[in-house]
This record gives C-alpha cells, sequence and structure tokens, in this order.
C-alpha cells in the first residue's frame, strides 16, 4: 500500500536520464528546458499533481547536459529525488520574470549556445534570451521524443502497471453491464476503479458508450438506458506512476454479433502482425486493408509511455509512417475497429511490446470473441 | 475595451442551463471584439481552454501527457464570425456543435512536420497575406515551418488577447461555470458523508469521479485533493519557502481521527470549470480552537467580500484580507488570495502573487468577472482553515455561486 509520494525508483529515473543525456548530445543542446508534464517526469522522477489537457509552457524543468544537474519547479520537496537537492528547486510562480531570474542563475545557463525547448509561447521566445544571452532557442522536444521512443526494462514494467489498473477498471464496468444500465454510470464505475487502483488516475476519461447502428463512428450520448442488442464500447486509461496504460473491449447485449467479432478478429491479427522489428509504423494502417476494413477515424497506434509518445499511426501522416521504423522496446496502443450497419461497431484496444522475437501483447483483457458469446 | 454583450447583475439573470447557442455567438463576439482591440486578424489556438472557448466545442479531457499531440486546434478570423475547428476524432465523443460544417475540419498533429505541412496549407488559405497573426504555442514542428505558416512574421502572443476575452463571463458561461458547481456540491456531499477513520484519501477520490460523471460532469480536471494537515509548520513538508506545501498528492493512507483535511476538487460541465475546496475534520467535531480558526477566516472572507464590486481592484481586496488578519497575508506565499475561473481551471485575475502590488492596484474588476476566493489561516495545533467561495462581480456588490455547508464547523 502506498502512502507516502516516493520518487521513481533509481534505476527507472537513471536508465531514462541516461537516454535523454544521449539525446542531448546527438542533437547538441547544451541545455533542456521543459514544461510537458511528461517530459518533466522523465528526466526528474518526480510525481507532479495530474491536471487534464494541455498547459502553456514555461520552463518547469531544466538540464544542463556538462554537469547533468537538474533544477525543478516544486515548492516542496515531497517525491523529489535526492539527486535534486533543495537549491535545485523552485516555488511556483507567476510572473514570468520570477522564473527567467531563477534560470539566469543556473550554473551552464549563461555560456549554454544550444538551448532546446519541448514547445514555446511568443512570450517565452522573447524572454529566454535573457536567461540564455549565448544561445540559438531550438526545439527540444525531437531529443525528447527519441529518447522515450524505446523503454527501458523498468519503464516496461512500470507500463504494465498502469496496464493492470486499466484492465481491472475496465472489468468492472463490464461485470454491471446490463439492460437498464445508462453509458454514464458504466463511465463512472470505470473511473471510480481508476482512481481507486492504487495511486493512479482517470487519464482519458472516455469511458463507455453505445455504438451506433446508422453511423460508422459517431456517438449519441444521448444518457439513453443500455437496451437489447446494443454493441457497448468501453475504453480504459490510466495513469499510474506517471505511465499511461489503455485497453479497449466491446461487449454485446443478448445479441449474438459474432459475425462482427470475427472480422475484428482477422484484422487484429494482421496488426499484431505488423508489430514487428524493422517493420515501418506504415504496416499498421497497411493491416486494415489487408483486412478489407476501412480506417477508423482514430489513430490506428500510438505509442505508450508517459503519456504519447512516437510514432502516431495515422493516415494524416502517412508519410511520417512509412518512416518509421519500429524497433524492440516500442510500446504501441493499437486500435482495432470494425462496423457493420444495424449491428454496430468492435472497437478493441491493446498494448504491444515490440520484441526482437516479434509482439508481445500485455493486454489480456477477456473479449466476447467466442462465437454467441453475449452478456446481459 | 471589450464590452459584456448581456450582464449579470442578480442571481435571478443567470440561466438554469445555458443556452449553447447563445454563448457561442456572444463568446465568438468577445473573442473578435479583443482581436480588434489588439490589431490581430487570425487567431491559431493549440491550448485546450483556448480552443474550448473560441469554439464552444467540449470534449473529456486527456492527460497532459496525451493531450498535446491529440487535441482540437482552432483558427479564428477577424472578419468571420465562425471559426474553424479542426478536431481530433476521439472514441465515444459526442460532436454536438454550433458550428457550420464548412469550419469544421479533421485533425491536425502539429507535433510532425508532416502534420505542420498540411497545417500550413490550410492556415494559407484561411488567412491572408501581411495578416496580424497570434498564436498561444508552438511546437517544436510548428517552430521550425515558421516562415511558411506565418510569412508575415512572427505571431505575436494569443493568450493576452484570449484572456481579455474571458474576463468577463456571458451568463451562459457563469450557468456552465454554476452547473459544474452543482455537478460537483451534490457529488461531494457523498464523499463528505463517507469520510471517517479508515477510509483511504484515494476511496475519496474514486467516490467522487463517480459520482461527478454519474451526475453529467464532462471532464474530471484534477486530481482530486484531500491533504491532511501537518500539526505545525515545522513538522509540515520542507518548503522553498517555509510556509505550507499545498497541494500535496493523494495516497492510499488510511485518515485517523482528528485528521484535518484541505480538499481541492475540480470538474467541467460544458467545458466550464468547477472548483470547490472545503476544510474537513474526521471522525470530531472541532475544537473550541479549530472553530476559531474558521471563525477568522470568515472574518477574512466577509471583510473581503464587503469590497468585492465592479470597479475595485485586485489591490483592494488583498489589503481588505491583510487587514482582517491582523497585517498578515492570509494566503499561501506560492498561491494567491483568489484567481480567475472559466475554461482554465485557474485565469487571470491571480490576486496577491509575485506579478507584484502594483499590478493588482492595476487590475479593475469589470462586471461579470468570475472569482473564486481561498483564503488560508493557520495557526499551529489547529490544522488551519481552507476553504473556497465563488462570486460573479456585479456592478454594487457579488452574486455567490458556491452553494455547500461548512460543516463540521459552525458556521
Amino acid at each position: 500500500m502506498k502512502t507516502e509520494i516516493l520518487p521513481d525508483e533509481r534505476a527507472l529515473r537513471l536508465g531514462r536520464r541516461e537516454r535523454a543525456l544521449a539525446q542531448m548530445e546527438a542533437f547538441d543542446l547544451d541545455v533542456l528546458v521543459l514544461g510537458r508534464q511528461a517530459n518533466v517526469r522523465y528526466i526528474s522522477g518526480a510525481p507532479q499533481l495530474w491536471v487534464a489537457g494541455t498547459r502553456p509552457f514555461g520552463p518547469i524543468c531544466t538540464v544542463v547536459r556538462s554537469t547533468g544537474e537538474i533544477h525543478l519547479n516544486s515548492t516542496w520537496d515531497e517525491g523529489i529525488p535526492a539527486d535534486i537537492p533543495h537549491d535545485h528547486l523552485y516555488g511556483l510562480a507567476w510572473n514570468p520574470m520570477t522564473l527567467v531570474d531563477v534560470l539566469k542563475g543556473i550554473e551552464g545557463a549563461a555560456m549554454a549556445r544550444r538551448v532546446g525547448t519541448d514547445a514555446l509561447t511568443p512570450s517565452f521566445a522573447k524572454l529566454l534570451p535573457m536567461a540564455f544571452p549565448n544561445a540559438e532557442l531550438v526545439d527540444g522536444e525531437l531529443a525528447m521524443r527519441a529518447a522515450r521512443r524505446i523503454k527501458t526494462p523498468d519503464e516496461v514494467t512500470a507500463l504494465r502497471g498502469a496496464l493492470r489498473v486499466a484492465e481491472e477498471s475496465l472489468a468492472t464496468a463490464v461485470a454491471e453491464l446490463r439492460v437498464g444500465v445508462t453509458e454514464q454510470e458504466l463511465t463512472g464505475l470505470m473511473l471510480e476503479a481508476q482512481a481507486a487502483g492504487g495511486v493512479s488516475t482517470p487519464a482519458t476519461q472516455d469511458g463507455a458508450w453505445v455504438t451506433s447502428r446508422e453511423h460508422p463512428w459517431r456517438a449519441v450520448r444521448s444518457g439513453r438506458r443500455i437496451e437489447q442488442g446494443d454493441l457497448v464500447a468501453f475504453s480504459a486509461g490510466v495513469l499510474a506512476d506517471g505511465y499511461v496504460g489503455e485497453v479497449g473491449r466491446t461487449w454485446p447485449v443478448d445479441v449474438d454479433a459474432s459475425a462482427l467479432f470475427d472480422r475484428w478478429n482477422a484484422l487484429w491479427d494482421k496488426l499484431a502482425a505488423a508489430c514487428r522489428p524493422g517493420q515501418p509504423a506504415s504496416d499498421l494502417l497497411a493491416a486494415y486493408e489487408a483486412a478489407g476494413e476501412p480506417l477508423p477515424p482514430m489513430p490506428v497506434a500510438h505509442g505508450l509511455g508517459l503519456g504519447f509518445d512516437p510514432p502516431v499511426v495515422t493516415p494524416k501522416l502517412q508519410a511520417t509512417a512509412e518512416a518509421e521504423i519500429l524497433e524492440p522496446g516500442m510500446v504501441l496502443s493499437v486500435t482495432g475497429y470494425v462496423w457493420q450497419e444495424g449491428v454496430g461497431a468492435v472497437f478493441g484496444r491493446e498494448a504491444v511490446l515490440v520484441t526482437p522475437d516479434g509482439p508481445e501483447v500485455l493486454t489480456s483483457s477477456p473479449s466476447p470473441a467466442a462465437v454467441g458469446a453475449t452478456n446481459g | 475595451m471589450t464590452a459584456a454583450l448581456t450582464a449579470v447583475s442578480s442571481a435571478a439573470d443567470i440561466p438554469d442551463l445555458p443556452d449553447r447557442a447563445r454563448m457561442y455567438r456572444e463568446s465568438g463576439a468577445r473573442l473578435r471584439a479583443a482581436m480588434a482591440d489588439n490589431g490581430v486578424d487570425a487567431l491559431v489556438l493549440l491550448g485546450n481552454g483556448n480552443v474550448v472557448y473560441a469554439t464552444g466545442a467540449s470534449w473529456p479531457l486527456l492527460d497532459a501527457g496525451l493531450s498535446h499531440v491529440e487535441r482540437p486546434i482552432a483558427v479564428v478570423l477577424a472578419d468571420d464570425e465562425h471559426p474553424h475547428l479542426f478536431m481530433p476524432f476521439r472514441e465515444g465523443a459526442a460532436s454536438a456543435s454550433e458550428i457550420p460544417s464548412d469550419h469544421l475540419h479533421s485533425a491536425l498533429f502539429l507535433e510532425f512536420d508532416e502534420g505542420v505541412d498540411h497545417f500550413a496549407r490550410a492556415l494559407s488559405e484561411l488567412i491572408r497575406p501581411g495578416a496580424t497573426v497570434a498564436v498561444d504555442e508552438l511546437t517544436g514542428a510548428m517552430r521550425r515551418a515558421a516562415n511558411r505558416l506565418f510569412p508575415g512574421g512572427a505571431p505575436v502572443d494569443a493568450a493576452p488577447i484570449v484572456g481579455a476575452a474571458k474576463l468577463v463571463k456571458t451568463p451562459d458561461q457563469i450557468a456552465c461555470i454554476r452547473k459544474a458547481c452543482r455537478i460537483t456540491e451534490k457529488a461531494v456531499v457523498d464523499v463528505q458523508k463517507a469520510l471517517a477513520p479508515g477510509v483511504r484519501q484515494i476511496d475519496l477520490s474514486a467516490q467522487f469521479v463517480r459520482r461527478a460523471f454519474e451526475l453529467g460532469a464532462t471532464a474530471n480536471m484534477l486530481e482530486a485533493i484531500w491533504q491532511v494537515m501537518p500539526t505545525s509548520k515545522a513538522e509540515g513538508t520542507w518548503t522553498t519557502h517555509g510556509d505550507l506545501a499545498l497541494p500535496l498528492l493523494t495516497t492510499e493512507r488510511e485518515l485517523a481521527a482528528g485528521d484535518v483535511l484541505w480538499t481541492d476538487v475540480s470538474i467541467t460541465y460544458t467545458g466550464f470549470c468547477s472548483d470547490f475546496g472545503r476544510t474537513w475534520l474526521v471522525g470530531e467535531t472541532p475544537s473550541a480552537r479549530q472553530q476559531d480558526q474558521f471563525r477568522q477566516w470568515r472574518h477574512i472572507l466577509d471583510a473581503v467580500l464587503k469590497v468585492t464590486k465592479a470597479g475595485a481592484t485586485s489591490g483592494d481586496l488583498a489589503r481588505a484580507a491583510i487587514a482582517a488578519n491582523g497585517g498578515q497575508k492570509p494566503w499561501l506565499p506560492h498561491f494567491y488570495l483568489g484567481h480567475g475561473i472559466g475554461t482554465n481551471a485557474a485565469e487571470m485575475p491571480m490576486i496577491g502573487t509575485d506579478l507584484g502590488e502594483e499590478f493588482d492596484d492595476n487590475f479593475v474588476f469589470p462586471a461579470g468577472m468570475v472569482l473564486v476566493l481561498e483564503p488560508v489561516v493557520w495557526e499551529d495545533g489547529t490544522g488551519g482553515y481552507r476553504s473556497e467561495e465563488i462570486v460573479v462581480i456585479t456592478k454594487d456588490g457579488y452574486v455567490p455561486l458556491t452553494d455547500y455547508p461548512y460543516a463540521p464547523y459552525e458556521d
């Protein structure tokens, strides 16, 4: 039972930092100034309050390559690893000039030649040169993305933990699926389990919905009660120990939709086969074509880690996906989606670890795969 | 100055539920007025809270680590009453929108060079050459393609423009905030009933999020806070300023009789946030000293509310609070006496921060602004007292939005 907020384990922390410092060298960055929650966690190993949605760029965490020193925006030391000493912590501030003054005082700031930031606002584009007077400001997100792309073994362990909470929350909601329950009630049950699964929190908040029998993907969300014949989709996304675990399933309510589930299974076989090292990520798009299924409107896959990691596989980024070669240590969240007019959709999402020997599916939530399986 | 199209002067002016079509029209008009005031022809918005404001779209917000990749993008033009919205598809998300279909576009992926290429082509068809463009965030890929995205020169910061529009809330926006507060308060009633020795902090979070979604919340905005306060500042967590730490994260810690909890939760309803904070006591009734803490907090709040009205400044409220607290600031050094609220849980103005007294004295409250007041009082040995009260600023005073008792403290 976790009753204390602790920093990430030493091996996890240092393994990530080593990867990040290597990429700073590869991208010739003297300093990284990070504002994105996932990047900050990756470098610092310090848990932060979970807040939904994007946030404007601000200098939350600064890494100097030559010294490896980390300066972190935290008013307290709870959960801060000992390798970030008190004099490297600076409190919450509302005046950007307060933050610029902190950055000015960091050893190595004055002489830095190339400073990477993971995003930027027009205002900080003007202010940061005051702290880094000799530096060119460049994109630092590419370096972080390259570091985060491949998971260390400790990261895979952390991801398994997040997936376990996600799968348990999905099972909790599926267990209550019956005629008369509402989408909101099922969603509430799932989110409740996600918050009670440890020091974990809902990360995607999609919940449960009745798939449409009239439209390939448009959800109605009318608040109506589940009826006999519905295909009900469940999408669980959980943040635990900083890592995002996602799993999706669809369950039929007192109806035989086995033909559609068979189509999903046939699609999934092709999607899983695409998750092999050396293959381009675009094979996941090709898998839909090979299965004779239209591509769904959501990305077919994205990396899992501290939030989204590369690649993001969508026809909108076809050339990017073709150039993205899968490597061992990547973890993908892969979505299979099939629809039949008059029946509904089968949505399923699995987490897949790319290993030297091929795909290892990390999720194991039961599916109504057996012919005729129904719920209700 | 951006004028309110309609103003709230009493609770009767706030509709029970928002008229979403009217809210969309009035938000758009406020935004375009702020653009005109700042000489900006086009806004490119990436921030979730800004896109919600500009387009009326609302969705269950994603984790911070996910949200920058799969995010809606808005382009607002000064001479077009409708914004353009590039909306990613989330499975299961309903897609109600006031935006005409020729202004609705499929998702953009601005983290990637290929995605930015698509965007550069789209922007070149929307924004005339030589236009003044404002943007709230630049991704790395956008920075690499800046010359193609913004051929007229470096964009200005959109944050102050959107901030000016957001400052005064329309009656429908206030209805959204009030509805978000009602959902929150109703969910919290059950959580407070469950409060007992042996209950874990995460159990409170779990119960809250379930009830909030059952009651119609669009999104949970914040990992719920149920912070157990230390017996003294000296025994509390180390901080950069030596004062109290807040907010500390929720764990599986079991609550014990006598624990004093400072609570803080927030959800959205159609894109607008609630903010809830109360001090609770586990399994006991407040001691005389603890009751005095509450009375002191109440005294400070009353003193602040006495000067709260349109035309007052942040500085006026800060001075009233300090005077009522015997010359000491009744808020934590890293926070504020109060803050605005809207599509973000904390918006301008922030009162009493490192932005400085001059900033506070120059920040004049307009009618229709919504403010969260959260004074803090502390005496070692009591667990202190902190609660949050949301008010709408009116010409003559304020309209309270928060409606939740102070139990177990006696009002």
